[in-house]
């Protein structure tokens, strides 16, 4: 089959600057609406699976497997796991054990004003930075045990909805009426601790007047999740449940299941509303041309290669826009951080991200010419000759 | 053989109970290197029968026979590579691409056909040298007076150097000068390059021109006349002893 030159396609989409404008137009918005949804969906699942390190196990509650926040178990399984589970990860004669308190709290930012919002605290001692290698300091130093000091992660300030300078080191927040300075800043990147608040464990205990802890990480070494397994079913006094961290971090994702399903819908109900506008532009521009379409069919033109012109048209007005739905999406959306009851996270745009909405613009390019191209060679060839 | 052999050919559209016969039964032979005026009321089927003979259209009966081929027989995409090679079509209103140039417009349909960019060059170059635009290869058809875009449409119809040139009311939308002069460019296309013409005119002057002039009436033919400049007769019809009432 003898194909229409290329040159025929591009100039087609100059005849109309204004269906052009439109074309290209709804394909940015599709696009960006594309990118958007998935930059969602990707960086809320990366941060809760990334929250998981493979070989760290959770040690919480029986029948709080889903929540490590509704956990409550007793701050003396911490040493007793040191002391019975041989073979777990250590460094330096220090176990990577690590007893933490999990609390959403509200937080003020000065002396009896009324709490701008909850973030999420996690009491922690020196071995929580051992389990969770992510956590990275990036400004100032670690709090001391039992002083009233606190670490923010990277976007702990974009879940409060604050200032990153309102969080920057030497600021104070109150709870509960009682002041914290903020003494240094970690990084944990796509993960649900960098939009934490760290707090020393006997602080937030005293805070929340609480005698236990909501959990014990644990990373292991030599040991096997069996082990630990055993240790949780020979004391059953304890009441405990073991679960891997990446499978704590997994049910999560699933959780949030139907937020992913919500935001994908609006996507699409948003990207059909763009489609039928592109596809009635299309039939409009494609329906003025039945006349020319039956003059190249009559010097032997196939009607494939007619609507592969078209085709060509359409990709080439859809893939600027793409290009260029793109571009915005990475000056725009790129670092945007979402608030949601876990943390907060960042919009993940990145290759995977951005090729996903190139194809999807792409896709939509085929979809809108193909079914205006083929209506408009409906009509046979001596009838199309007399159109207009 | 005649180039052209129509037997018994008919075109029928069924709309709902009424039979519309825009051919009916026609019988007719086109010698090689002819040149044929068809002539008729509006709606006696002339572009019907023109549309037949340049396949892009398809009889409802009888056979079409061109060159010795029943094109009546071909599927659609078999047709349309039959197209590109044995016919051009003049249009009333030229039917140029817009968007390409005079010289793009005349390339086109030698894009369906093996050749080098340097053989089109070189045909696209003569055809509009033929047709007298060798200086208008850059322009766009909105850039050219109705005649001068007749013209490169001719140009187009012989580039790939078809047997059979057909043209509907070629001249119906042109003034006199260039009526004139695009019927004097078809009248050497017969006489110098001895294309097989076939033209529909509404125009007994316009007709004159060419060698033999067919009546279409309600789908069949009437009469016929040969222009008394032309010696020899190279058409015949059948319509009497095909005729059936
Ligand atoms: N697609 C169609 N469906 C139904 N009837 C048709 C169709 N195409 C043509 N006809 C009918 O066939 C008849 C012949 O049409 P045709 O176009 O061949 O006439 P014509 O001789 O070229 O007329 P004109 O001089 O006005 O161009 C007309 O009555 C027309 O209405
Ligand atoms: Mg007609």
């Amino acid at each position: 089959m003898r194909r229409l030159p290329f040159d025929y396609a591009a100039r087609n989409l100059g005849r109309s600057p204004l269906r052009l404008s439109i074309s290209v137009v709804g394909s940015v918005l599709v696009v960006v609406l594309a990118i958007s949804a998935y930059a969602f969906v990707r960086g809320m699942d990366r941060s809760l699976v990334g929250s998981g390190s493979p070989n760290n196990v959770i040690l919480l509650g029986a029948g709080s497997e889903e929540s490590i926040e509704r956990s409550e178990i007793s701050t003396s399984v911490a040493s007793q796991v040191q002391a019975t589970i041989p073979g777990l990860k250590s460094q330096a004669g220090q176990a990577y054990v690590s007893p933490e308190v999990h609390a959403a709290l509200a937080v003020s930012i000065e002396k009896d004003a009324e709490p701008i919002g909850q973030a999420v605290f996690r009491g922690v001692t020196p071995a929580a930075f051992s389990v969770h290698p992510q956590v990275r300091m990036i400004e100032g130093r670690t709090p001391q045990t039992g002083a009233d000091e606190l670490l923010v992660g990277q976007l702990a300030s974009a879940r409060l909805g604050l200032s990153g300078d309102r969080l920057a080191v030497g600021q104070q927040l109150w709870i509960d009426d009682r002041p914290f300075t903020i003494v240094g800043r970690f990084a944990a990147p796509n993960t649900v601790m960098n939009a934490e608040v760290w707090v020393p464990l006997t602080s937030i205990q005293t805070l929340t007047r609480r005698e236990g802890i909501s959990c014990v990480v644990l990373t292991l070494g030599d040991a096997e999740f069996a082990d630990v397994d055993l240790f949780v079913k020979s004391r059953v006094d304890l009441e405990l449940a073991a679960i891997m961290e990446t499978e704590y971090y997994d049910q999560l994702s699933a959780f949030y299941q139907p937020v992913k399903m919500m935001v994908w819908i609006t996507a699409l109900l948003i990207g059909a509303g763009g489609l039928l506008g592109g596809l009635n532009t299309m039939y409009a521009a494609f329906a003025s041309r039945i006349r020319e379409v039956g003059t190249l069919q009559s010097l032997g033109y196939s009607r494939r290669a007619i609507v592969i012109s078209f085709l060509q048209e359409s990709l080439l007005a859809a893939a600027t826009g793409a290009v260029l739905g793109s571009l915005i999406s990475l000056a725009l959306l790129d670092g945007i951080s979402i608030r949601f009851s876990m943390g907060a996270f960042g919009l993940l745009v990145d290759a995977p991200t951005i090729g996903f909405g190139i194809a999807i613009g792409l896709l939509l390019g085929v979809i809108g010419s193909i079914p205006p191209a083929l209506r408009c060679l409906r009509l046979p060839i001596a009838e199309a000759l007399k159109a207009n | 053989m005649a180039m052209i052999e129509c037997r018994q050919l008919s075109k029928t559209y069924r709309k709902g109970a009424s039979i519309i016969k825009p051919l009916d039964s026609l019988d007719l032979d086109v010698e090689q290197g002819s040149f044929l005026a068809l002539m008729g009321p509006s709606g006696s089927g002339k572009t019907t029968l023109l549309n037949l003979i340049a396949g892009i259209d398809q009889p409802t009966s009888g056979s079409l026979t061109i060159a010795g081929q029943n094109i009546a027989a071909l599927s659609r995409s078999k047709l349309a590579s039959w197209r590109a090679k044995h016919v051009g079509y003049v249009f009333q209103l030229y039917n140029l691409v817009p968007v390409l140039t005079a010289y793009e417009n005349v390339e086109l349909p030698m894009l369906l056909h093996p050749l080098s960019r340097k053989q089109r060059h070189e045909r696209v170059g003569t055809a509009l040298s033929l047709v007298g635009l060798a200086d208008r290869h850059d322009h766009y058809p909105r850039q050219l007076s109705g005649g001068q875009e007749q013209r490169v449409a001719i140009a187009r119809a012989i580039v790939t150097d078809p047997q059979i040139i057909v043209a509907d009311e070629p001249t119906g939308d042109l003034d006199k000068p260039s009526a004139h002069a695009v019927m004097s460019l078809l009248v050497r296309l017969n006489q110098e390059l001895g294309k097989t013409l076939i033209m529909v005119t509404h125009d007994a002057a316009t007709a004159e021109h060419a060698g033999l002039t067919l009546h279409l009436d309600k789908g069949q033919l009437v009469e016929q006349s040969v222009t008394a400049a032309f010696s020899g007769e190279t058409a015949t019809t059948h319509a009497d002893e095909g005729g059936d009432a």
